[in-house]
């Protein structure tokens, strides 16, 4: 029976080159015991704290073991996010940690691409092979045709393929998040707001923390906008959300979707995908038209009384209007003068500035900000806003009059916006309406600013400053679209140009680090041909993917119960700590410090600077050893990594220093005036000039002054209609359906697929459409169907539902663990990025491309795709095979 | 005389599976076999004003429990607290207990060749630990302890709760002792389970 099993994947076969004891999956050692090797009389049962990594959310976890076996895994209630709660993908550690298919060792490719076969090797040998490869890459065609990925899904240490890339001296590095997923809220609320890492919506990336006070409950309404905590966050933000509402808290869901949230929501939008900018905008024309929003604050602390040149649209400053006035001082038309007076920071009592004017100062015609911003949003009545977003107009004003007037209120922002070439101007949106309503740094309100310090510098960071003028100018897309300057990274589809058609030059090596890039990026059939084109492809991951098969070094990486990193939570710290470690795996921040010091070895001058702590303050370095790095990351709370682990939880700051409200009214002993906010004028900048300033130049983000991009960004949110949707020529009457996806509460990107209890729960894809257009189709529930898009065709399960928008269906994003030996290597059957857009237009600002919001068409198939599994049963080859601990490999 | 058993809080159930897999976890499950299922009930009506919650179902800890009477071995029986076991040494696999149970809350161990159910965690109780499926819950919807007891947990919830919002399977007059709570604001209690509930009828 186990060796039936064993035939069914054939990549364990294939490793027969130097026998299946050394293979990339299971082991026949491995399938010999169950048990600990020791007798139960002998053994206790350890319970360690640690922290979960099956997202990124890190619950704390109390791990059980058992003579170096993990046993059980629970939550820990100590942990405040999470208080004791584990969800779903947390609980399945185990059968992730002991799955028979893990990497084991590293692996190196002996026949032709694709045909899989495999040798074992040792990390020696790849590395040094690897890094020979990288160093002649580099002197023949330049460090940029290195190419680094990484990607969500149990990252251990996020930018840690990053830093590798500017230590090596390549410009080009992408996750498919990035400007996809998070960044574009990131780094829009840094710059009108400044506040810091958690001041921005992202409830799902463990920000909004206030929401996590429920029992003090200063929040009135909280609206969910493109964001499903109960899916991608049961155990955090979910759980937090669900305290609030049992307390009174009113919520309002925007999503497609009839997620759980909405289910328990006072009011659910079910918004067509994309449009979501055009109802912000109707939400603001409404604010402004019935005066809703917090006159007082949007006067003094925003920085919509300033004064706009008109034509160059740049802030008028006390500099502009005579010789030797200060250029950070701004203007504003006073009224008692009739004229325009810079405005002293904080604020000038003798002056009564205008907040809604157009004035001509000096020949030049100027408006106040908040006049462009009315401007900006009259088209987008109410009744607009419905016909675009397919709403119904009294729902969408029954939505503002709550949010607008059970105060105080807070919008929390989910990766939906972030999904579509309206990214940027989403979270412009969310932040100017949150800001008007003056809902900033009250309590209970999401924009706040924590004291961190530097926690979130103590790991392996960027060290952007390793990376030359000339290379950071060679970045694919980074000149077009700066705000990937905020993650340093380059653009998905402008690599792929790369990759494919040499422009603007060629790439030759990728090395890669994620749950499957070809279930995460965009037109995923594009990128095959691409891939073909390199010289080395190198992916190191847990186990194997649909990517492993067009490889050429497969290298173990740990699963997060083999991983150490610390955490923070509420103002304490704990420890993600190693409860184990097995077989020749290697955490990936190790990695890639490594694969620095085999260059550095073989004379790359700035890989060898890294290993030292002046070249890269204030940065930490890379360490000679892991101990080495554990204790230099910890070193900044005076400790060992050994005593950390055993103080730990503790807090870094006092409590009362580390949660304060009103941060912006607090005097700067520097200046003896307020310390306002994290922006340019100190106040929240709702006229976001720092976009056109960002770029015509990289600024905030960049080390060099760059090129200005080929158009100015916009200072204002506005809207774009998705360039492939229903109103689209040539598009809708051939594709009707307009696509968007979402998270379920069981799988995190792309990993999981291969857990056998989460697959038996959701085996297979599925497509969810509303009964009339299932009709419409020829769809009947529970019917295989066949999902096609310009760029290509899956199939997935009918789930027919009166809980979708009409005309909008929704699919989680998958792909076939089981099929990975197949021709179609597991990334062909169910993967709904083979749908998706990744070409132009983009967002301007950071380049995002088009996960959600195009055109499918759906219709009938005869059934599933050959060879995929959809029983329970079916996943038993998957079941956990535990083993004993191994040593770390020394190098 | 005590019964210990589950009161779920619907209006807080966030449907993420966590409790079935906590519950599958702690007691090796076989795959395809569940002693706590969550059901999607719903979305009922017709959208956009339609209605959703979600359902974990488990054994029902009945009062007067079918299972317990059909057993030709005693195999199935009631401890002190109410709570509904199998003793797996005596029990020879005929599986009446099954037919007889109106929730399908049995199910067969083709290895041991004998019916297991959920043992609301007694090897935890014993330890004076709460059922994993409690443990873990994200929701903070599942609570357990003694229903006949006034001043447990349990009783203060659904006596919080009110009557109306108390629900719980229908009783065929094995009186089961597993309590719902749902107010309206979320959903609607379907008394009769629509048949479009099961993962199986979606994907099986």
């Amino acid at each position: 029976m186990k060796q039936l099993e064993l035939k069914r994947r054939d990549f364990l076969k294939a490793t027969a080159v130097t026998g299946i004891g050394a293979a990339l999956g299971s082991s026949i050692a491995g399938l010999a015991s169950a048990q600990p090797t020791k007798t139960a009389e002998t053994s206790t049962i350890k319970i360690v704290k640690t922290n979960c990594r099956s997202c990124t959310a890190d619950c704390g976890v109390l791990a059980h073991v058992r003579d170096g076996r993990v046993i059980k895994l629970e939550g820990n209630p100590e942990f405040e996010r999470s208080r004791g709660a584990l969800c779903a993908k947390g609980l399945s550690g185990i059968q992730a940690l002991y799955h028979p298919s893990r990497n084991k060792y590293p692996m190196k490719r002996v026949g032709a691409r694709g045909e899989n076969k495999w040798m074992r090797v040792s990390w020696d040998q790849a590395l040094n092979e690897i890094a020979a490869k990288l160093m002649e890459i580099r002197e023949k065609y330049g460090a940029e045709a290195v190419l680094g990925s990484t990607g969500g899904g149990g990252n251990p240490n996020f930018l840690s393929c990053c830093r590798f890339s500017d230590v090596f001296g390549s410009p080009n590095w992408f996750e498919p998040g990035c400007a996809q997923c998070y960044m574009p809220r990131q780094m829009v609320y840094q710059m009108m707001y400044g506040g810091g890492p958690t001041g921005n919506p992202s409830l799902a990336d463990s920000n909004c923390l206030e929401l996590y006070f429920y029992d003090e409950i200063k929040v009135k309404t909280v609206v969910l906008w493109a964001t499903d905590p109960s899916y991608s966050g049961p155990a955090q933000a979910g759980r937090a959300i669900n305290e609030l509402r049992a307390r009174g808290v009113q919520t309002i869901v925007i999503d497609p979707r009839f997620t759980p949230d909405a289910a328990k929501a006072e009011i659910w939008l079910p918004i067509r995908p994309g449009t979501d900018v055009a109802l912000m905008l109707a939400w603001i024309r409404y604010i402004l038209d019935k005066k809703l929003y917090d006159a007082d604050f949007v006067m003094k602390w925003t920085n919509l009384p300033f004064l706009v040149n008109a034509k160059t649209k740049m802030l008028l400053r006390a500099s502009d209007l005579k010789a030797g006035g200060d250029a950070n001082t701004f203007v504003v038309w006073d009224k008692k003068t009739q004229s325009a007076q810079p405005l002293a920071y904080p604020w000038d009592d003798s002056l009564e500035p205008v907040l809604d004017g157009a004035f001509t100062v000096g020949g030049v015609e100027c408006k106040t900000g908040f006049r462009l911003l009315k401007e900006k949003t009259e088209p987008f009545t109410l009744a607009k806003a419905a016909e675009i977003c397919w709403l119904d107009a009294d729902m969408i004003e029954k939505a503002i009059k709550l949010y607008g007037e059970n105060t105080p209120s807070s919008i929390c922002l989910g990766v939906a916006t972030d999904q579509n070439a309206n990214s940027t101007q989403a979270a412009m949106g969310t932040a100017t309406l949150d800001m008007l309503m003056g809902n900033v740094e009250k309590p209970g309100t999401i924009m706040q600013r924590y004291e961190e310090g530097d926690i979130g510098n103590l790991r392996s960071t960027m060290l952007k400053k390793f990376l030359s003028e000339e290379q950071l100018n060679k970045r694919l897309g980074g000149i077009e679209h700066k705000g990937l300057l905020r993650w340093w990274a380059a653009q998905p589809t402008y690599i792929l140009e790369a990759m494919t058609t040499g422009k603007p030059y060629r790439l030759r090596a990728w090395i890669e680090r994620s749950g499957n890039k070809l279930g995460t990026v965009a037109n995923a059939s594009a990128w095959i041909e691409g891939m073909k084109q390199l010289e080395l492809i190198v992916q190191m991951f847990v186990y194997p993917t649909s990517f492993s098969a067009y490889a050429d070094y497969l290298l173990p990486a740990n699963e997060w119960l083999e991983t150490d990193f610390m955490v923070s939570s509420y103002n304490r710290m704990f420890a993600r700590q190693a409860v184990t470690h097995l077989w020749e795996t290697m955490n990936e921040t190790w990695f890639w410090a490594r694969l620095a010091k085999k260059c550095a070895e073989l004379g790359h001058e700035n890989c060898k600077k890294a290993f030292d702590p002046k070249e890269t303050a204030p940065e930490l370095p890379y360490y000679d050893t892991y101990e080495e790095q554990m204790d230099g990351w910890s070193a900044y709370f005076g400790m060992t990594w050994a005593e950390y682990k055993a103080k730990m939880p503790f807090e870094f700051n006092s409590m009362e220093r580390w949660r304060r409200f009103y941060v912006y009214k607090e005097t700067d002993p520097k200046t003896g005036k307020p310390k306002g906010f994290g922006t340019q004028s100190k106040k929240c900048e709702i006229y976001a000039e720092s976009m056109i300033i960002l770029g015509r130049t990289g600024k905030p983000w960049t080390t060099f002054i760059l090129p200005p991009a080929s158009k100015d960004y916009e200072p204002l949110p506005h809207y774009v209609e998705p360039p492939e949707g229903p109103n689209t020529e040539g598009i809708a009457a051939k594709y009707p359906l307009v696509m968007t996806n979402g998270r379920l509460p069981i799988w995190h990107h792309t990993t999981l697929r291969n857990i056998p209890y989460l697959r038996e729960i959701f085996p297979v894809a599925e497509i969810w459409i509303n009964p009339v257009d299932a009709s419409a189709s020829g769809v009947s529930p529970g019917d295989w169907v066949w999902v096609e898009s310009p760029r290509g065709k899956i199939r997935a399960k009918a789930r027919v539902t009166q809980g979708m928008a009409r005309g909008v269906v929704y699919m989680e994003r998958f792909w076939n663990p089981e099929t990975v030996d197949t021709e179609t290597h597991g990334w062909q059957e169910m993967n709904v990025n083979v749908l998706s857009k990744n070409s132009a237009p983009f967002n301007d600002v950071c380049g995002t491309y088009t996960l959600r919001g195009y055109q499918v068409r759906v219709s009938k198939a005869d059934g599933p795709p050959a060879g995929v599994w959809l029983k329970p049963e079916d996943f038993k080859p998957w079941l956990p095979q535990p083993s004993d601990p191994t040593k770390l490999v020394e190098l | 005389m005590a019964h210990k058993t589950l009161v779920i809080d619907l209006d807080r159930c966030l449907g993420c599976f966590s409790c079935e897999v906590a519950c599958k976890m702690e007691n090796g499950v076989a795959l395809g076999v569940y002693f706590n299922k969550v059901l999607t009930i719903g979305p009922t009506g017709t959208f956009p004003d339609v209605e959703m919650y979600f359902l974990p179902t488990v054994c029902q800890e009945c009062a007067d429990a079918p299972c317990v009477k059909v057993c030709p071995t005693g195999a199935s029986y009631k401890t002190e607290d109410g709570i509904v076991l199998i003793n797996k040494d005596i029990c020879i696999g005929c599986r009446y207990c099954m037919m007889a149970c109106p929730y399908g809350a049995r199910s067969f161990n083709n290895d041991a060749k004998v019916v297991e159910k959920c043992t609301l965690c007694v090897h935890l109780q014993a330890i004076g630990e709460q059922p994993a499926c409690v443990k873990n819950c994200c929701g903070k919807a599942r609570l357990f302890g003694d229903i006949d007891d006034p001043a447990s947990d349990v009783s203060k919830a659904l006596k919080a709760a009110g009557s109306d919002a108390v629900h719980s399977l229908p009783d065929v007059g094995n009186h089961p002792s597993v309590r719902y709570i749902l107010h309206r604001k979320t959903a609607t209690w379907q008394q009769s389970q629509p048949e479009n509930t099961g993962r199986e009828s979606q994907n099986g």
